[in-house]
């Protein structure tokens, strides 16, 4: 802003504080009336909707569906937006560039619009972005709250060619929760791990999968907890996924 | 003000304004809270601007059920779950603490996203107000946070896989985001040490910080003054009379090339005014 548009608007201001009403009681009053309905929503909301108790945590037992609170929904729905892309950098967009980027701009925001305007229809470029980031956030955090959480139990992958050592593997993903993450062949959440349908196509080696089992890249958890057979047979179970395994 | 003299005080009014008296000599207390209760604020303030209000309402009410359910709380990985399946089951009242903490949490985000839309939309935080924003902006960032870390507290197989995720997340970061994982897992891995120091983070470190920057928040918002609404009947006036102004120095522009010189007097001051 201008030295002018500065103490232009200081003038202003000072025009509007002389015309003005004293903070008690016309600001307090709304204040307390409003602050007291939202304790009240509160309070109803606790009354009506009970919080649960889950399952106590068990960390040898990965049977889990890591699922945040609501409000980071939208952070997990964008780890699934890069989830399907191979190279490990579009996973650095999701977990580091994007969010960063944000919170950048949400930090220096006054410093990038710095125009005297703040009439509502005359702040195009500031509307604009207002109206795709709110869009963007409610979009993202109702896909995470509409979207499937895994597989139900007793529910199987609909795969054909199984020999003895992938049926196993194929147990030991189903037992572990992979499918929260990971989809294969339409079954499973669609992220934020990617799609595993041709997972065999990379052509890796059961010592390469059993490494990446036990020392993942984020936000992948480790599975070193694993017994060594369950993540040789997970392994063999893997890497024939879309060549062997249909 | 005019004093009406009735006759002696009872002694409680003598001893109370004795202690006030005694408090306002020292403190100057009272002169800077008729201050600050009955300065002016522009007359068209509106029921937007009660949601920063409202988000530190919810902040002192989340601080006392917090108080309330650390009365209870163990953290430690071996009765984190049972006391929290005693607040909820056996403790009287103790469902209804812990679904307000709860509930409050989720109340709060969106009250305290709702005033930063409100401020966005309004173009509250252009000058003198860019620093009430940032520090506004530190607030969302911890009240984030505060999320984050109190989700693992209840200590089940739900909550403790997101955070490992979200440890993750944050430890696969560029250059600092190994000592960020440790120094949040309280080591390499996740263990009994984690959770302790999630709950001193959640219960200490980050309201500390909250309640600092709520207190430099409202230091410029004070300091400032409340914004006016940009549709405010006293803005609007101004800007009609501005416009006004702007055409009628067009018009004795024109009426000026034109040669008639009637009026240069006002025509300067119009010039002016088409400039600010
Ligand atoms: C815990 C969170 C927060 C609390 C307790 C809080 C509190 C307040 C209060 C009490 C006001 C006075 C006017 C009003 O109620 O609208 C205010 C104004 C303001 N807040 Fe916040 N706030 C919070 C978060 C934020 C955030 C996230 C931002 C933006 C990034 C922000 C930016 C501002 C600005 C720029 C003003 C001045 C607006 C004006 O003068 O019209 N605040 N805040």
């Amino acid at each position: 802003m201008k030295k002018a548009d500065k103490v232009a608007y200081d003038k202003d201001y000072a025009a509007a504080k002389k015309d003005g009403k004293p903070f008690f009681p016309y600001a307090i009053y709304k204040d307390t009336i409003i602050a007291g309905l939202a304790i009240l929503v509160v309070i109803v909301l606790a009354i009506t909707v009970r919080v649960e108790m889950g399952e106590p945590v068990n960390p040898a037992s990965t049977d889990f569906l890591p699922r945040p609170d609501w409000y980071f929904y939208f952070a997990f729905e964008l780890l699934k937006i890069f989830a399907n892309q191979n190279a490990l950098t579009p996973v650095i967009m999701a977990t580091f560039m994007v969010p960063n980027i944000l919170i950048i701009l949400l930090v220096i925001w006054p410093f990038i619009d710095r125009g005297p305007e703040r009439r509502i229809w005359k702040r195009p470029f500031a509307m604009g972005t207002a109206v795709l980031v709110i869009s963007g956030l409610c979009y993202l955090t109702f896909l995470g709250a509409s979207t499937p959480e895994g597989i139900a139990k007793g529910e199987t992958l609909p795969l054909t060619g199984l020999d003895a050592a992938a049926s196993a593997g194929e147990a030991v993903y189903l037992a572990n929760g992979c499918s929260s993450c990971h989809m294969i062949k339409g079954v499973g959440a669609p992220g934020p791990g990617p799609e595993l349908t041709n997972e065999g196509a990379k052509g890796w080696d059961n010592a390469k999968m059993v490494q990446w089992m036990k020392v993942p890249v984020a936000p992948m958890p480790s599975f070193a907890s694993l017994p060594p057979e369950d993540l040789e047979n997970l392994s063999t179970f893997l890497n024939g996924l879309g060549t062997k395994y249909k | 003000m005019t004093t009406k003299d009735i006759g002696p005080k009872n002694p409680v009014e003598q001893g109370v304004t004795q202690v006030v008296d005694f408090v306002d000599e020292r403190s100057g207390v009272k002169n800077s809270g008729r201050w600050l209760m009955f300065r002016n604020i522009p007359a068209g303030t509106s029921w937007f601007q009660t949601l920063g209000f409202t988000a530190m309402a919810l902040f002192g009410m989340q601080a006392i059920t917090g108080i309330i359910l650390a009365m209870y709380y163990k953290p430690d990985p071996n009765t984190a779950f049972g006391s929290i399946a005693h607040i909820t089951n056996e403790v009287t009242w103790g469902w209804m603490v812990r679904g307000m903490h709860k509930w409050g949490a989720s109340v709060m985000i969106v009250i305290v996203f709702l005033h930063m839309g409100r401020v966005f939309i309004w173009g509250a935080y252009k000058y003198p107000r860019e620093l009430t924003w940032v520090t506004g902006a530190m607030l969302l960032l911890m009240t984030m946070f505060m999320g984050l870390t109190g989700y693992l507290l209840v200590w089940d197989q739900k909550a403790y896989w997101a955070t490992v995720v979200a440890v993750n997340i944050f430890a696969s970061a560029p250059i600092l985001g190994p000592y960020i994982g440790d120094i949040l897992r309280a080591g390499p891995e996740f263990g009994p040490d984690t959770l302790s120091r999630f709950y001193s983070i959640h219960m200490l470190l980050i309201p500390g910080g909250i309640a600092t920057f709520i207190g430099l928040h409202l230091y410029f918002i004070i300091r400032l003054g409340i914004s006016e609404p940009p549709w405010a009947k006293r803005a609007l006036r101004v800007q009609r009379d501005e416009e006004d102004a702007r055409r009628k120095a067009a018009r004795n522009r024109e009426a000026g090339l034109k040669g008639s010189v009637s009026f240069p007097p006002a025509w300067v001051d119009d010039e002016q005014e088409v400039k600010r």
